[in-house]
């Protein structure tokens, strides 16, 4: 194969796999167009479920499998997606980072529309550097600290990153902006803006989602997306080169490839095309000695080449290429963090001793230690999740558990029928459940209880039974006695005053997100009742 | 237009401002024409109320719903050929129609058949939903009862409120869910069931899912709110559906031990006289519902069935 078609091959594979990525990303959300047959739900119970395999990409990268397995002792689902990786990589090199990696094609393309330095100098800084031994640093600190039973891996996984970037970041960020685009337009007087901008409004719903999500902490997540596509200025593919974990891990897994780059040195007049091109600083001029773990299998060297100096080959000789230069330091370094990080994310407690009320997981998560070897941040549930309820926490969760999925029943709560979150948690730390199983047994995510303080009737303000009408259990959570207050001036009011039932709440929060007290709602839902847990419980 | 020269900045900008500005006085020009509106006219005739009861399981809901409209006079004396019809039903909760929280899709469906029947330019689905819409319509059938029918199922958006003037005793400036008030004809589609507070939900309470904004507060007055909400909308005709109604534990029920069937629609034009009906069902009697008893002092209708043109029809 020539090796401008290699390279065209390259970036068509690029393209098709990052639309892959983008389209199951934004097929992880309830469709408008679902139909339920209505004469088959009287007899049955249909458990509502998307038509994408929307954690494939997931099952894809081997780091998250493996950091599962270490930590958590789980196989996910598809982990043989995974284990093919691994295998493309032990015959190919990294073609996973050229040809496959979303989150590099996004790097690869920054840097071909804006490179980051011209000429001689881009010359110069392709040269390998010390600092692409981050990368490994980075490695081994996720591993042995899911080894030791926290897994932070989807805090670095390029995967994890880039959906949750994009997913709770970017395409919330376009949307608030269109919303008040089309609200501002549908406020108009004029027909035909309406018309058009309510056309406009559906034409884009099913990308932006039917409700327009808002996430806490987003704006940090969109921060550090920026800074590292920003990154790129300094140093083509800057992460996937210094800081990937992934790639490090492949690169590891590189050492056996048969596909080879083969030098001629007799031939190179010294033109330094090769490096200048290198997307990886993986030496390729003939007279260095190539960097198989550097080498993101990008085929430049071998387009750019005038002299034919450098080819790729199959090598079918059991020898081993160069070895990759991870350095004493960041093995130890590694070692060492990758030890320290779970006993301090465990130093607040949070794990053991204090649970947050605040840290309300998702319906099927499991119990708080489990839920933690397993959890990859990634924001799957929380892009989901119907109601925009999942969102990232900041320090509910202490510090080992950042950016773990937790409920906010003022911005959602969560729907007494829907099992989503679960059937899409790429890892299993949140179980797939079905609709049967979360109202029968129950499934409780928490407890709800009443500040009477605030209370509508309770306080003598108004009549209200708004948190008992919406109560989705049956008998209902929330009941109400007749009762007659006084009102502030003084008079009688009748009124019928709300009560729960902690045994039959399950701390879905709708009484939360309805109550008509806003700000601080008079009901609010606490994480203790949970059944996840064995500790965090009220009643015997 | 010359496209072959280059043209410039300012000369583009100039264009567009033009472009816009006839677009804007085109819309505007056209934006006060409205069809006047024919129920109205109706109005002066004696009310009417029809009550349809299904004894032999033989006959489906569908020929139950088209009979009930027969005896009222047939659906084209509400629908005219090219009308837009909006249809509200109640589908505030994701429940299954088994248990009764949401209106019959078959009912439904067929009242959407009717409409087309009659050369409804378009039929529309709109409700203002409780729990999410998406799962709303899905789980009450609604979503697949547009898909067979063709109708247009309308999804509650931010976009889609218009703040409006309702006049009422109680609710002034109020978010309102606009493609109610764009219609030529309005059908009023309820299911009747228990409410924890107002006693009963049926037509005049639907409109509560009419409005948007912080709509938790009408529960502060809801009598007065369901009345004025009632006065604002008026419906051209309202059908309650009691094929199933819920008895206790509403509005959102969730069992179907709550569940009886009555087989039964209540068709009228007087919003008052439906609900007063519907009411007798749970045996409640209409002065003894609150909102029903102010509904009538304020003019809307009359729960004195005599006064009507009342049929009765079994099937």
């Amino acid at each position: 194969m020539k090796a401008r078609h290699l390279v065209w091959l390259r970036r068509t594979m690029q393209t098709l796999f990052l639309c892959f990525f983008l389209f199951l990303l934004i097929e992880s959300r309830l469709p408008q167009d679902i139909y339920v047959d209505y004469s088959v739900a009287f007899s049955s119970q249909q458990d509502l479920r998307l038509d994408q395999p929307v954690a494939f990409f997931f099952q894809l990268d081997p780091l998250l499998g493996i950091s599962c397995l270490l930590s958590g002792y789980h196989l996910i689902k598809g982990f043989l997606w995974g284990l093919a990786i691994v295998v493309l990589t032990v015959a190919l090199g990294r073609i996973f980072c050229g040809f496959i990696c979303p989150f590099g094609t996004i790097h690869h393309t920054v840097g071909w529309c804006k490179p980051a330095l011209k000429g001689n100098r881009m010359v110069r800084a392709n040269q390998k550097s010390p600092g692409q031994k981050i990368k490994y640093f980075n490695l081994i600190v996720l591993i042995v600290a899911a080894i030791v039973g926290l897994n932070l891996t989807g805090l670095m996984d390029p995967i994890a990153f880039l959906f949750r970037s994009i997913a709770l970041a970017i395409l919330p960020g376009l949307g608030v902006g269109l919303r008040a685009m089309f609200d501002t337009l549908a406020a108009s007087d004029i027909k035909l803006v309406n018309l058009f901008s309510y056309g406009a409004e559906i034409l884009l719903s099913p990308i932006f989602g039917y409700s327009f999500q808002v996430y806490q902490t987003a704006w940090f997540i969109g921060i550090l997306f920026l800074v590292i596509l920003f990154l790129n200025r300094i140093r083509p593919r800057f992460w996937c080169r210094f800081l990937c974990p992934l790639g490090a891990l492949l690169g590891i897994f590189s050492r056996f490839s048969i596909l080879r780059l083969v030098k001629h040195p007799e031939k190179c007049t010294e033109c330094n095309l090769c490096v200048k091109y290198c997307q990886g600083s993986a030496s390729p001029r003939p007279d260095q000695h190539w960097e198989t773990a550097e080498c993101h299998m990008c085929f430049n060297c071998f387009n750019v080449c005038p002299e034919d100096a450098l080819g790729f080959r199959f090598s079918w000789t059991p020898k081993l290429t160069k070895k990759p230069d991870m350095g004493k330091r960041a093995i130890l370094g590694g070692l060492f963090a990758g030890f320290s990080i779970p006993f301090l994310g465990r130093l607040d407690g949070q794990i053991d001793k204090v649970s947050d009320p605040r840290l309300i997981r998702p319906p099927g998560s499991l119990a708080e230690n489990d839920f933690l070897e397993l959890c990859q941040r990634c924001g799957q549930c929380m892009k989901v999740c119907p109601t925009n309820a999942i969102n990232p926490t900041l320090a509910e969760a202490g510090m080992a558990g950042f950016w773990t999925p937790r409920l906010i029943m003022t911005q959602g709560y969560c729907e007494y029928t829907c099992t989503l979150c679960g059937s899409v948690c790429p890892t299993g730390a949140i179980q797939e459940i079905t609709g049967k199983e979360k109202i029968e047994q129950p499934i409780k995510i928490g407890s709800a209880f009443i500040d009477r303080g605030r209370c509508l009737p309770w306080s003598g303000n108004a009549p209200c039974i708004v948190c008992q009408e919406v109560c989705p259990t049956s008998p209902k959570a929330i009941y109400l006695k007749k009762d007659v207050v006084s009102r502030p001036s003084g008079e009688q009011l009748d009124v019928q005053l709300p009560y729960v039932d902690l045994k039959r709440c399950v701390g879905c929060g709708i009484c939360e997100n309805k109550c008509p007290v806003r700000g601080l709602p008079a009901i609010r839902t606490i994480a203790a009742g949970e059944s996840r847990s064995l500790k965090n419980q009220i009643l015997l | 237009m010359n496209f072959n020269k280059p043209i410039t900045r300012r000369e583009s900008i100039r264009k567009l401002v033009k472009l816009s500005g006839s677009l804007a006085f085109a819309g505007a020009a056209t934006w006060p024409i409205q069809k006047p509106s024919v129920a109205k006219a109706a109005s002066e005739n004696k009310k009417f109320m029809i009550e349809g009861i299904r004894q032999n399981e033989e006959y489906s809901i569908k020929s139950l719903t088209r009979t009930v409209f027969e005896a009222a006079g047939g659906i084209h004396r509400f629908v005219s050929n090219g009308d837009v019809v909006v249809i509200k039903p109640n589908l505030s909760w994701a429940r299954r129609p088994e248990l009764a929280a949401t209106t019959n899709p078959q009912v439904l469906e067929a009242v959407i058949e009717l409409c087309q029947e009659a050369g409804a330019k378009r039929v529309r689905i709109a409700d203002n939903t409780i729990h999410d819409a998406r799962q709303c319509f899905a789980l009450s059938g609604a979503g697949m009862v547009a898909k067979n029918t063709g109708a247009d199922l309308i999804y509650p958006r931010s976009s889609l409120m218009r703040k409006m003037g309702l006049k009422g005793n109680r609710l002034d400036i109020w978010p309102v869910y606009k493609p109610l008030i764009e219609a030529d004809v309005l059908i009023n589609l309820p299911v009747a069931k228990h409410h924890s507070l107002s006693g009963l939900t049926l037509g005049m309470k639907n409109w509560i899912g009419g409005v948007g904004g912080s709509r938790w507060s009408l529960h502060q007055d809801i009598n007065q709110s369901i009345v004025d909400l009632a006065n604002f909308f008026q419906p051209t005709v309202t059908l309650i559906d009691a094929i199933r109604i819920m008895t206790r534990n509403g509005p959102s029920g969730g069992s179907t031990s709550y569940v009886s069937f009555k087989n039964t629609l209540i068709l009228s034009d007087d919003p008052v006289a439906g609900d007063a009906k519907a009411a007798l069902m749970f045996n409640r009697e209409p002065t003894k519902v609150a909102f029903i008893r102010m509904a009538q002092r304020q003019g809307l209708g009359t729960y004195d069935f005599a006064k009507l043109d009342q049929q009765k029809v079994v099937l």
